[in-house]
């Protein structure tokens, strides 16, 4: 498992070169923006379980056969696993976002998960639904800007923000790492 | 490779559980950190060529007997290869202030270094001295600043220990 800092490390001991300069930029701006990041990463964790169920609820809505007989989220024990496995996939990302790097999503998630929902019968389509809604629930967690048009009359402001372009650049990452669980499944 | 965020990760992921307000605080006490550490690392990765000649000179003065006919310091070839030695473990210390950790010079330098050393029949002596000059050379805040100071010289004893 590496993190931002020794993927750059890997990435430089392959031509045997010393880590200065340019490398060093863009690690002290991962620095710089640290805080950022780790509130990021509380936004998901304190929300987690309220993710996890809403993006299944939300995926089964749109296809109620899945909680029909033979659906693949009927009986309960079926549905049981999906909630579980759509928190470990959540999980996973929470910790690529933690270290800056996505090789333990890769390494320990998304390594052969493909080939198991196959043999599992698990829908694929149904799965990225789920992923797709998490994703857009993670950027708004790390954005924190409801609106009237989105909330209507449930519409809480929570405090003032603390930087203006609303953590733009942590909200791209944790879409990009999103992106790769979906690529890995599709 | 070992950091503290790995660590971290490794020790959320066998609980399975998110990270905690405490994982978070680990992180943030590493990236806080990370400022004197990313400083010695630049000093030293745009200087290593000459703290490296510096250290091997040193330590060839104090064991001139290596320069003698069949020893380890005898030929051209020979003297270049111990002198790439000496930029390798200041190679993989630049490494460890980078990543904030001792995980390159683990995995790296140190794991096998003894049964190297052993079956080319290298002295270890001239190592250990070669880094310790390194390790009083350094000086804040002529080099850089102390708390940079402080962590690279604890990487170098890190390296003398491994060693002696």
């Amino acid at each position: 498992m590496l993190d931002a800092f020794s993927r750059a490390v890997v990435n430089a001991d392959a031509s045997t070169k010393c880590i200065g300069g340019d490398e060093l930029a863009s690690l002290r701006s991962f620095v710089a923006e640290g805080n950022r990041r780790l509130d990021a990463v509380n936004a998901i964790a304190s929300n987690a379980s309220c993710m996890v169920s809403d993006a299944i609820a939300g995926m089964i809505c749109e296809n109620q056969g899945l909680i029909q007989a033979g659906g693949n989220c009927y009986p309960n024990r079926r549905m049981a696993a999906c909630l579980r496995d759509g928190e470990i996939i959540l999980r996973y990302v929470t910790y690529a976002l933690l270290a800056g790097d996505a090789s333990v999503l890769e390494d320990r998630c998304l390594n052969g998960l493909k080939e198991t929902y196959t043999a599992l019968g698990v829908p694929a389509t149904s799965t990225i639904r789920a992923v797709q809604i998490m994703k857009a629930q993670a950027a708004a967690h790390i954005k924190d800007q409801p609106s009237e048009s989105f909330a209507g009359n449930r519409l809480r402001k929570m405090g003032s923000p603390v930087v203006e372009d609303r953590c733009a650049s942590i909200v791209a990452e944790a879409s990009s790492y999103f992106d790769r669980v979906i690529a890995a499944l599709s | 490779m070992k950091s503290v965020v790995t660590t971290v990760v490794t020790a959320a992921d066998a609980a399975g559980r998110f990270p905690s307000t405490s994982d978070l605080e680990s992180v943030q006490g590493s990236l806080q950190r990370a400022a004197a550490r990313l400083e010695a690392a630049e000093k030293l990765a745009a200087n290593l060529d000459a703290v490296a000649q510096e250290a091997y000179n040193a330590c060839i003065q104090k064991y001139s007997y290596l320069n003698n006919a069949g020893e380890a310091n005898s030929t051209d070839t020979f003297k270049a290869k111990c002198l790439r030695d000496v930029k390798h473990y200041m190679r993989l210390i630049n490494y460890c202030l980078v990543v904030g950790g001792t995980g390159p010079l683990d995995e790296w330098g140190i794991a096998g270094q003894r049964e190297v050393y052993r079956a080319l029949n290298l002295p270890t002596a001239p190592y250990v001295e070669a880094l310790s000059f390194a390790r009083n050379r350094g000086c804040a805040p002529r080099d850089m600043s102390a708390q940079a100071l402080t962590e690279y010289n604890a990487l170098l004893d890190y390296v003398i220990n491994s060693l002696s």
